[in-house]
């Protein structure tokens, strides 16, 4: 009985492509709010569908929340797209800047009030992420 | 329902603080023109080193004799009154709202401790109650008064536990904690919660008569 080096091959690469397509596909799509930016974290990460987020708030402009830096200052009209905010806004406050948790919630909560939709309490955004 | 979250984080919280503050403020300097009024040649009397004496006394559990009478009372009113300050004063909750309003934070107790000592204070209000109910000769001086102060406090933490467990609707249930809040802290000048403020000048009036007039120790 002799076994075509097909089957073992295949499977090899079926694992390969399940590796590899697990990270891009959670790459695709942003389910929470990332939190590398912290050192340690106390709360479920906050529930954010990126792209779904955004076409039902109907944000078209990135800019309202990927806003830029000009002299220190925060620039609008500049686009960041996919930079992470805690490049710019670090965990722990140096005096006059805007701390990252801090630079989340202003963002997040601030428009939410404003509009009054989308979660404003601690519970709503800190859950578990509705399983898909 | 967002339209009265917003009102309670922000314009109903200012007209709490406001009316806790400054009702506590009018409360003090009425009862300080009061007392020189009917009981000027008293006040003249206060004695200090008898009247810190006393207090040192009385907020130590077990250190005065009013403590060691009745010992379970004692360990539930001081784990509640302990609780009831270290919560509200170093919960994430509280603080991240200062945090993103007012760019104002300090350190939070971590969540689980919080938490804990939350449920201690809802507990210790069911023990008051039960006590209130059960025990005949604290019934019988029982006033209308007093199951609506513990009601507020009771209420304030219980909806706080709720909240943070995400028990209920979120924005509903954090909504009605935060009300029941601003209410308890407008409470604590105007209902007998005031004795938080008055507390310490009875204590000290007492003791200044024990010290000086009858050469006895109040504790
Ligand atoms: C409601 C606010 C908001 C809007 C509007 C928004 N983003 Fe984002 N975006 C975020 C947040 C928050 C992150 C996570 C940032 C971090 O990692 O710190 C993010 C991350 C990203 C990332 C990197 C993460 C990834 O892998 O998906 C890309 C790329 C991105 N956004 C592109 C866009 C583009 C393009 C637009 C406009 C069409 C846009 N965003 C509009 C909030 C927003
Ligand atoms: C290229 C750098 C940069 C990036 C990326 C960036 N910011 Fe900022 N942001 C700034 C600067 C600079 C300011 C103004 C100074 C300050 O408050 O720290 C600012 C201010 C803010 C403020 C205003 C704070 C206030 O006092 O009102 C918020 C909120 C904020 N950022 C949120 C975010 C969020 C959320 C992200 C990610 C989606 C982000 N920022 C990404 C540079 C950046
Ligand atoms: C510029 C305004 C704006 C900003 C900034 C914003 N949001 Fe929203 N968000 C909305 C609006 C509007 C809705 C309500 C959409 C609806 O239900 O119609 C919403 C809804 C949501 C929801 C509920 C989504 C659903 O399916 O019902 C979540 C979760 C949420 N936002 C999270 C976030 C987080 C996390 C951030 C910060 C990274 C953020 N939002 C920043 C406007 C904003
Ligand atoms: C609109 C959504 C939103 C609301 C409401 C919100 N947060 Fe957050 N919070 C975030 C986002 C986004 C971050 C940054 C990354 C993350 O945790 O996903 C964050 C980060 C944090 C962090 C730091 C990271 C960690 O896990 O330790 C804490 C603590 C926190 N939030 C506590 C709170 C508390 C307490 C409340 C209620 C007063 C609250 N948040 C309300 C969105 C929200
Ligand atoms: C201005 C009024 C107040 C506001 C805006 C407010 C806000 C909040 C919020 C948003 C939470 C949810 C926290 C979370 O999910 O982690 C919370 C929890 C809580 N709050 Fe308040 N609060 C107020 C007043 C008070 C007062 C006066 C007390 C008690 C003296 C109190 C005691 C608590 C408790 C015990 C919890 C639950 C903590 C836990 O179980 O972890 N709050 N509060
Ligand atoms: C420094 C401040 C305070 C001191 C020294 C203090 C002291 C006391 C003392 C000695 C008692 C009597 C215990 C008993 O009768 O069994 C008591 C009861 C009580 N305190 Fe305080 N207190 C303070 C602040 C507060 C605050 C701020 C609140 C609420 C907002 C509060 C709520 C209560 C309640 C509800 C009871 C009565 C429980 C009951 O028997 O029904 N106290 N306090």
């Amino acid at each position: 009985m002799k076994r075509t080096p097909l089957i073992p091959l295949a499977l090899l690469l079926l694992v390969a492509a399940v590796f590899l397509a697990v990270p891009a596909m959670s790459q695709q799509d942003m389910t929470t709010v990332p939190t590398e930016g912290f050192k340690q974290t106390t709360r479920l990460p906050a529930v954010f569908a990126h792209d779904a987020h955004n076409e039902k708030a109907a944000l078209a402009d990135c800019s309202a929340c990927h806003h830029g830096e000009k002299d220190g200052k925060r620039d609008n009209s500049a686009d960041t797209s996919g930079i992470p905010c805690s490049d710019c806004h670090s965990a722990q406050a140096k005096p006059g800047k805007t701390p990252l948790m801090r630079a989340f919630h202003r963002q997040c909560m601030g428009c939410h009030m404003d509009k009054q939709k989308g979660p404003v309490t601690c519970g709503d955004c800190h859950e578990p992420a509705p399983k898909k | 329902m967002h339209a009265l979250f917003n009102l309670a984080v922000g314009p109903l919280a200012w007209l709490a603080f406001a009316l806790f503050i400054l009702g506590s403020a009018y409360r003090l300097m009425a009862m300080r023109a009061l007392a020189l009024k009917k009981d000027a040649s008293f006040v003249a009397y206060i004695s200090w080193p008898h009247a810190l004496k006393s207090l040192a006394h009385w907020i130590t559990p077990f250190g005065a004799l009013g403590w060691r009478e009745n010992p379970g009372v004692t360990v539930v009113t001081f784990a509640f009154h302990i609780c009831l300050f270290l919560v509200p004063l170093f919960l994430m909750g509280h603080i991240a709202l200062f945090d993103a309003f007012h760019g104002w934070s300090w350190p939070a107790l971590p969540d689980t401790v919080a938490d804990t000592l939350s449920i201690v204070v809802v507990a210790a209000c069911l023990y008051f109650l039960w006590r209130r109910i059960a025990v005949p000769e604290v019934r019988f001086i029982t006033r209308t008064h007093d199951w609506l102060v513990l009601a507020l406090v009771g209420a304030t933490f219980l909806t706080g536990v709720l909240a943070y467990h995400r028990i209920g609707d979120n924005l509903f249930m954090t909504t009605l904690h935060i009300l029941c809040g601003e209410a308890m802290l407008v409470a604590i000048p105007f209902t007998r919660l005031s004795h938080m403020l008055f507390g310490f000048f009875s204590r000290g009036y007492i003791a200044s008569e024990f010290g000086s007039v009858r050469h006895a120790k109040d504790w």
